[in-house]
């Protein structure tokens, strides 16, 4: 007589559960602005035969500033601001182009400034978030966007972490590129020949 | 019967009218190129048919990123829904749009665009262009860029896109152009004529109406700037006025009419007169004119306005117990006179050669005849048996006493004439008004939203235009792309903010050829490629589609004028090469002018192939010439009327007391405006001809020669019935605020109150008479 009961009204409670813990994970990610991490990044694209690597240094300047500063192989910096990117590079005329335009950019923007500022509800405003977290402290967060038109480009967004730290992002494109950007200290372990599957194992933090 | 045929007009005319609203339907005919130029660009040039929007959140001063978002989403909803609209020939918003160009022009790039002028498509340049897309692919424009590369890997495409965005173009947030002040900016040009206010109408109402119809609009304001818009602003608020001014005036002239006749039945009858004249007016108009124009109905009526006085005659001058038919019988030979002189100062309009006041002088001079002929013949039969002399009239044997013994000094023509030459001398400011636009003002806060937006958008002048001729379409592109670099190296030194010419959009034939032979062969080409790719990552067959395109290209027809014009840009090409004459004229579009000569020195040694076109000047030198029109034939029409007045008169000195007084009334009325720092527009110089019409029938009257002091009596009595009626219509003009009709209120009502003064005072006749007797008795 207990037993039914008990799990009848206890069973609702396991979605938020989950997701309080997420946002328990996520309020212990936030940085003050302006937070620097360093990432190095390799993108598999159908296009190309071998993926492209870059590295450098994210940096969340506060409110909806981004900068990705690309030191690697050449020296470029993107910043978005009010919904704009300014895309500059040595030796030319800056570029800008609206954040529409990019969705990839949008959606780095949305989930980076929300883990960053430990917003767990600008996140979920943004994204469908699922988190699967071990004992041993590594966790991953899924984050699917909302936004059709975004999600048309986008179709997923992977990340991995341990304890406080956020190891990879690994942004999954519709068409089925991928970009996998190894932060922290991990970027620096970047190989010379990446390929998905070694990416996906440092990663997940196996070795 | 009367009635009867009224209706059967009024029918007619209800089938067979069709009201213009083409503005240049009243500018003078153009005589010269420029003025011609000038008359089509005001209605049809790019310029006049741009629409500046603005779509602003409700609190636009607060900076807000979502506020933006969504503002950007209207703006491009907005345009996506204008642009599946036939009524707008372009939609511009500041979102990059490759969906608007047809994918079987595409392989056109590579003759259209400059970039393969000086770069062949080799090995060396694909290597470098390869090697930028890599980067690009890193960077986070990526995927802007992904789905276009196998295609176009030299980016022709974004290239030629980039030279066909407005130069100056405004901020962009969102992905659509933004003004410092946060509203969505959009520039929408529309099929219809510029200065074609109703069709402008419909095509802001379509504007509203697709606005209206888009989700999330109610938070948001959309404002319209252009000059479209302003026909449209000036059109409503110039019919607003006259309606409210019309109808306060026609309850006091209904109320003034009761109180100096006393008699409903006079009233209504007083009106069917006038009422056939406009009838009969525009009966005639719709079997003269296959279209008669707004305006010339509005001023018609006022002009008709001198009609009212041949019923105020007649019911005045009635003597109780009197025959009307003998009444008027009697009055008629100077009613006569009244109606044949007003009706030659009316020709005077149609001498001017203006379509509008040909319409306006015919619609005039039909009115007063029939207004005349139908008072003399119809009303005459009408008018009730029994009425009351208005010569016994409580009040008007004084009020004519008091006229009576006013002194008539002989010094009176002198002094005045002397006055209006002293204060003519005096006067402030320039004689001539010449800018058209001073009377269609708009309020100050409209200007400067436009200038505003204008600016923001970096929208083309609409006072200079850059004109090229040449014998053919052909030749007119291959001289705009000779002069390119001399307008590439004014812009480079701020002489001029940006400069669009024809061959922007499309290369003469022969320049596309030339191109046409460069591009390599589908072998050679493909021999560079793969030495480009050598240590690229890029998939070997990736730029299969971008070979395919290159080998297309090398056997296209060129693009003509013709096939252009059905692709979106085309009407942007379309207005910029007109054909003229046997010849063919390209509009060069010029923003932000700073140095006026410099453009003008563009035009030296080009043997008028080249000529920097000042469209203000041009329509400057167009109303000077259409006042000089106008002048003469009211010179010529003077001169008949002086005829006319001696002939009926037969007497030269009779004569002088008619016209003297008139002529002196109408300089005075000019010399007090001019000293009141008015400037002479054409619309004062067609309210003193109709003040002078009123005048001309107050000299005839007051010079009449009876010897009846009762007469006399009638004879106050019904000038100063219409001398009121007068003031009491045009001085509610008078306090319009739109310059049109404020010109017209006031220099009526000057001019009534001028003519009947010095009609009184230089009425020597009437004095002596009506004394003699007095004494006398």
């Amino acid at each position: 007589m207990m037993l039914p009961l008990w799990s009848s009204a206890s069973a609702p409670e396991v979605a938020p559960a989950a997701s309080s813990s997420a946002q328990a994970l996520i309020a212990t990610l936030g940085r003050p602005a302006p937070a620097r991490t360093a990432f190095a990044e390799a993108r598999f694209m159908q296009i190309l035969d071998r993926p492209l690597v870059v590295s450098g240094e994210l940096a969340w300047l506060g409110g909806d500033q981004l900068q990705r500063r690309v030191d690697r192989p050449d020296q470029e910096t993107a910043i978005i601001a009010n919904g704009e990117v300014t895309q500059q590079r040595a030796g030319k005329t800056p570029r800008h182009f609206s954040l529409n335009r990019a969705p990839q950019l949008q959606v780095l923007l949305d989930s980076f400034v929300a883990l960053l500022s430990g917003d767990a509800g600008r996140l979920q405003q943004a994204f469908d978030v699922r988190y699967t977290g071990v004992a041993s402290g590594s966790w991953t967060l899924v984050l699917t966007p909302r936004d059709a038109a975004v999600a048309k480009s986008i179709a997923s967004i992977t990340i991995d972490g341990n304890g406080t730290q956020s190891r990879c992002m690994r942004m999954q494109e519709a068409d089925g590129d991928l970009a996998i950007d190894l932060l922290g200290p991990l970027a620096a372990t970047m190989p010379a020949q990446p390929t998905r599957e070694s990416l996906q194992l440092l990663c997940q933090g196996v070795h | 019967m009367w009635l009867l045929v009224l209706a059967g007009l009024g029918w007619m005319v209800s089938q067979r009218l069709k009201i213009s609203t083409d503005l240049r339907s009243f500018m003078p005919a153009p005589t010269t190129p420029d003025q011609r130029l000038l008359m089509e660009q005001v209605g049809d040039g790019p310029g006049s048919r741009l629409l500046l929007l603005a779509i602003s959140g409700g609190h636009a001063t607060v900076k807000d990123a979502s506020s933006d978002a969504q503002l950007a989403a209207l703006s491009q909803s907005l345009a996506g829904a204008l642009r599946k609209d036939p009524r707008y020939t372009q939609v511009l918003n500041g979102s990059f749009d490759l969906a608007a160009l047809d994918s079987s022009l595409l392989p056109y790039r590579y003759l259209l665009s400059p970039t393969l002028d000086t770069q062949p498509l080799d090995e060396a340049y694909l290597s470098d262009q390869l090697q930028q897309r890599l980067d690009d692919l890193s960077s986070p424009a990526a995927s802007l860029l992904k789905g276009l590369l196998p295609r176009d890997p030299t980016l022709q495409m974004l290239k030629l896109a980039e030279r066909w965005t407005p130069a100056k173009a405004p901020e962009t947030r969102d992905g659509v152009w933004f003004s410092p002040q946060h509203e969505a900016l959009l520039l929408v040009q529309t099929r219809a004529a510029g200065f074609d206010p109703d069709a402008q109408q419909r095509a802001i109402d379509g504007i509203q109406h697709a606005f209206h119809a888009l989700p999330g609009n109610a938070a948001a304001q959309l404002e319209f700037s252009g000059p479209g818009y302003f026909s449209v602003v000036v059109g409503t608020q110039t019919r607003n006025q006259a309606n409210w001014i019309g109808r306060i005036s026609s309850v006091g002239f209904i109320v003034l009419m009761l109180l100096a006749y006393r008699s409903l039945s006079s009233l209504l009858l007083s009106a069917l007169p006038i009422a056939s004249a406009a009838l009969a007016g525009i009966a005639v108009l719709t079997l003269v004119f296959p279209e008669v124009h707004g305006i010339t109905l509005a001023f018609g009526f006022t002009l008709l306005g001198v009609a009212q006085e041949y019923p105020i005659r007649v019911l005045s001058h009635r003597r109780a117990g009197e025959d009307a038919v003998q009444s008027v019988r009697a009055l008629w030979p100077l009613l006569l006179t009244a109606i044949a002189s007003a009706c030659i100062a009316y020709l005077a309009f149609y001498a001017s050669g203006v379509n509008g006041l040909k319409q306006l002088a015919v619609f005039t001079i039909v009115g007063l005849l029939v207004a005349g002929f139908s008072t003399r013949y119809l009303l005459s039969h009408l008018l009730p048996v029994h009425v009351r002399d208005v010569a016994d009239r409580p009040g008007l044997a004084p009020a004519r006493a008091f006229v009576d013994r006013l002194p008539r000094p002989r010094w009176i023509p002198v002094a005045v004439a002397l006055l209006i030459v002293l204060m003519l001398a005096v006067a402030p400011g320039s004689f001539w008004q010449n800018n058209l636009a001073a009377l269609t003002p708009l309020p100050q806060d409209m200007l400067l939203r436009d200038a505003r937006l204008r600016e923001a958008l970096g929208a083309p002048d609409v006072r200079y235009l850059l004109v090229l001729q040449a014998p053919t379409e052909q030749g007119v592109l291959a001289l705009s792309e000779q002069l390119q670099p001399k307008l590439d190296a004014l812009v480079a030194r701020r002489a001029v903010d940006a400069l669009e010419l024809p061959s922007l959009y499309l290369p003469s034939i022969a320049l596309q050829r030339v191109r046409q032979q460069k591009l390599p062969d589908h072998s050679t080409l493909q021999r560079e490629l793969t030495l480009a790719l050598q240590g690229l990552p890029f998939h070997a067959d990736l730029f299969q589609p971008f070979l395919d395109d290159v080998e297309t290209a090398r056997s296209l027809t060129p693009l003509t004028p013709e096939r252009y014009a059905q692709t979106p840009l085309g009407q942007r090409l379309a207005a910029m090469l007109v054909q003229r004459d046997g010849h063919w004229l390209g509009l060069g579009t010029v923003s932000g002018v700073h140095d006026v000569a410099a453009l003008q020195a563009l035009g030296e040694n080009s043997n008028g192939s080249v000529r920097l076109l000042d469209l203000k000047a041009a329509s400057e030198s167009l109303v000077a010439v259409y006042r000089t029109r106008i002048l003469q034939a009211l010179l010529v029409a003077s001169m008949l009327l002086v005829l006319t007045i001696a002939l009926a008169l037969r007497s030269l000195q009779r004569a002088w007391h008619v016209l003297a007084p008139m002529t002196l009334a109408t300089f005075l009325v000019l010399a007090v405006e001019r000293v009141a720092g008015i400037e002479i527009s054409l619309f004062h110089l067609v309210a003193l001809i109709l003040a002078g019409g009123l005048g001309l029938h107050y000299a005839l009257f007051f010079e009449r020669d009876t010897g009846d002091l009762a007469e006399q009596r009638r004879t106050l009595h019904a000038t100063i019935v219409c001398v009121l009626s007068a003031l009491l219509v045009f001085g509610m003009l008078g306090w319009a605020t739109i310059p049109v009709l404020r010109a017209i209120g006031l220099t009526v009502s000057l001019g009534v109150a001028f003519h009947f003064c010095l009609s009184i005072l230089m009425a020597p006749h009437a004095a002596h008479r009506s004394s003699d007797p007095a004494a006398k008795d």
